[in-house]
C-alpha cells in the first residue's frame, strides 16, 4: 500500500495506535467510574497550557501536560476538600482554565496554528520527537496496568471496598489520573481537544456491550480503540477527509453497530437498583 | 479487648440545623450480634460511614484498641446500595476475587474457597452480576466483604431487596459464622422480627443513642413507640395480638 511508503504516514500510524490502544484501556477505568467528563475536562483545561507554550515560545504540548497532570493531581484532594461530587469540580474546571487560555491567547494577534491543531489535532504532521514521547507515556500506561491492574480497576469499581481491603485507593485514583491527563493531553496531537473524549469514551463503551467479562472488556477496548485509530487514519488518506473526525465517525460507526447487533436478552437487568 | 468502642461520635454536617449523629458513645465485645434500630433519617447509616472514617466526625473509633484506619482489613462492610454500576460486563468471580487479587497467588485460593462454599456462590458465580437476584447479590457482596478475614462486620440493612426466606437464610448464616469465628457485627435493620431472633445488643439510635442493651429489654411495645412513634402503634398492637 502506497500510504505506508510516506515516513509521515508511518509516524502517524503508529502515534494513532499507540494513542488509541492506551487511551481506549484508560477508558475502561474511566467508565468503570462513570467520569466520562473527565477527559473533556482535562483536555479542554488544557488550552491554558497550550497559551502559554504559544506566547513563551515553548513546545505547547508540554505546559498543557503541566496543566493537565496539576489538574489530575489535586482533583481527588480538591473532591474530597469541598464535598463537591467529581462532575461538579470537572464543570468549574473546564470553562475556567479555557477561558484563562483563550485570554492569554488574545495577547498574540494573527493566526496562531497552534490553535487550529490544539482543536481538530494534526496526527500527520507528528514528529519524530513527538512520536518519542507519544511511545513513552504508551509504556507508562503498559507499566503502571502491568504493575497494578488489579488494585486500580478495584479502585476505580468499588472504591470504599479497595480501601477496607487495603489497597492505597488515593495513590492508585492518583495514578490513574496522572496517566489519563498525559494520555488525553498526548491525544490532543492526534484528534484534537473537541474530539479527544470520544477516543477515551467510544471504545470502552462498544467493549462494554460486546464484553462477557471485565477482562474481556479491558482487551477489546484497546483493540478497538487501535482499529479505529487506524482505519480512520487509511480512510481519511484515501478519502480526502480530516483524519481527526474519520477516526472519531469511524469509532461512532462501530459503536453505533454494536448497539444495534445487541441482542436483546443480552441485556443487563438493573433489577430496581 | 472490645471489638469495636465509639466514644462521643458526632457528625454535623453543613448546613444542617442539628447534627446529623449526637455524641454516640457505646462499645461491642467479640461474638456480639449487635443491631441499630431507628427510623429513616435517624443516622443509622451516618453511623456505620462515620465509623468506617468516611464522613468526617469527632468523637473516637476503635478496632480492637487500634484506630479504624490502621486495621480496614480487619471490617466487612456491606452498604445498603450498591456502589457500582451493575450493567458493566463483571461476572459474579470477578466482582469476588477484586480483593483477593491483590494478593500473592498462593495466598488467593484459600479464601476464595472458603467464601464459593461457605456462601453456596457456585451456582452463580459465572453469570454477569446485572442478573443475579437481590439474595444472590448480597451473599456475592458479603463472601467479599469477608474474605479479608474480617473480625468486625458492619452491614447496612442486609435484608433490603432480599424475599423472607432469603433473609432467614442470610442471617441463618450470619450468626454461625459470629459464632464460629467469634465476629462482632454491627447491623442496621428494619426488620424488628429479626432484630428479635438475632441481635444479643440492640442499639436505640435517633441522632442520640437512646439505649443499647439485649433485644428482650430493648424491643419493649413502649419503647418502639417512643422511637418510632404513632406509626408503631401498628406494631404494638400486632406484637400483644400474636403473643
Amino acid at each position: 500500500m502506497e500510504l505506508f511508503a510516506y515516513p509521515f504516514m508511518q509516524r502517524a500510524l503508529l502515534a494513532g495506535i499507540l494513542v488509541g490502544g492506551s487511551t481506549s484501556l484508560l477508558g475502561v477505568l474511566v467508565v468503570l467510574r462513570r467520569s466520562a467528563f473527565f477527559g473533556d475536562a482535562i483536555a479542554h483545561a488544557s488550552l491554558a497550557g497550550v497559551a502559554v507554550g504559544v506566547l513563551t515560545g515553548w513546545p505547547p504540548l508540554l505546559p498543557a501536560a503541566g496543566v493537565g497532570v496539576g489538574l489530575a493531581m489535586s482533583l481527588h484532594a480538591a473532591e474530597r476538600r469541598t464535598q463537591l461530587s467529581l462532575d461538579t469540580v470537572l464543570g468549574f474546571i473546564l470553562p475556567f482554565f479555557m477561558a484563562l487560555g483563550v485570554i492569554l491567547l488574545s495577547f498574540k494577534p494573527g493566526y496562531q496554528p497552534e490553535l487550529v491543531s490544539f482543536l481538530f489535532g494534526s496526527i500527520l504532521t507528528v514528529s519524530r520527537s513527538n512520536l518519542v514521547v507519544i511511545a513513552s507515556i504508551t509504556l507508562l500506561v503498559l507499566g503502571f496496568f502491568w504493575r497494578y491492574h488489579h488494585h486500580v480497576v478495584f479502585a476505580a469499581f468499588d472504591e470504599e471496598a479497595a480501601l477496607l481491603s487495603g489497597i492505597r485507593v488515593n495513590l492508585m485514583l492518583t495514578g490513574y489520573h496522572i496517566l489519563l491527563a498525559l494520555v488525553v493531553i498526548a491525544s490532543i496531537r492526534t484528534v484534537g481537544v473537541i474530539l479527544v473524549n470520544a477516543l477515551l469514551i467510544i471504545p470502552a463503551a462498544t467493549a462494554k456491550l460486546w464484553a462477557h467479562s471485565l477482562a474481556h472488556m479491558l482487551v477489546l477496548a484497546p483493540l478497538l480503540g487501535m482499529a479505529c485509530v487506524a482505519g480512520g487514519i487509511v480512510s481519511s488518506y484515501y478519502l480526502d477527509l480530516p483524519s481527526g473526525p474519520a477516526i472519531v465517525v469511524l469509532a461512532g460507526v462501530v459503536f453505533l453497530a454494536a448497539v444495534s447487533l445487541q441482542r436483546p436478552g443480552r441485556q443487563r437487568s438493573a433489577r430496581g437498583r | 479487648m472490645d471489638a469495636l468502642t465509639v466514644d462521643h461520635l458526632t457528625v454535623h454536617f453543613d448546613g444542617a440545623a442539628q447534627p446529623a449523629l449526637d455524641d454516640v458513645s457505646f462499645r461491642l465485645e467479640p461474638g456480639q450480634i449487635a443491631m441499630v434500630i431507628g427510623p429513616n433519617g435517624c443516622g443509622k447509616t451516618t453511623l456505620l460511614r462515620s465509623i468506617l472514617g468516611f464522613i468526617p466526625a469527632t468523637g473516637t473509633v476503635q478496632v480492637f484498641g487500634q484506630p479504624v484506619k490502621d486495621v480496614y482489613r480487619m471490617i466487612g462492610y456491606v452498604p445498603q446500595h450498591l456502589s457500582f454500576d451493575v450493567t458493566l460486563p463483571l461476572t459474579g468471580r470477578e466482582v469476588l476475587r477484586m480483593p483477593v487479587q491483590c494478593l500473592p497467588r498462593h495466598a488467593q485460593r484459600a479464601p476464595l474457597d472458603w467464601a464459593i462454599s461457605t456462601f453456596q456462590l457456585k451456582e452463580f458465580l459465572d453469570q454477569p452480576v446485572g442478573t443475579l437476584s437481590g439474595g444472590q447479590l448480597k451473599r456475592l457482596l458479603l463472601a467479599r466483604a469477608m474474605m479479608h478475614e474480617s473480625r468486625l462486620l458492619l452491614l447496612d440493612e442486609p435484608e433490603a431487596g432480599v424475599d423472607a426466606g432469603g433473609t432467614q437464610t442470610l442471617y441463618q448464616l450470619l450468626e454461625e459464622l459470629v459464632a464460629k469465628h467469634q465476629l462482632t457485627a454491627l447491623i442496621i435493620s428494619h426488620e424488628l422480627n429479626i432484630v428479635l431472633q438475632v441481635a444479643s445488643q440492640v442499639l436505640c439510635l435517633n441522632r442520640r443513642l437512646l439505649g443499647i442493651g439485649p433485644s428482650t429489654q430493648m424491643l419493649t411495645p413502649e419503647s418502639i413507640f417512643g422511637l418510632y412513634g404513632p406509626s408503631a402503634a401498628l406494631f404494638r398492637h400486632d406484637h400483644e395480638g400474636h403473643t
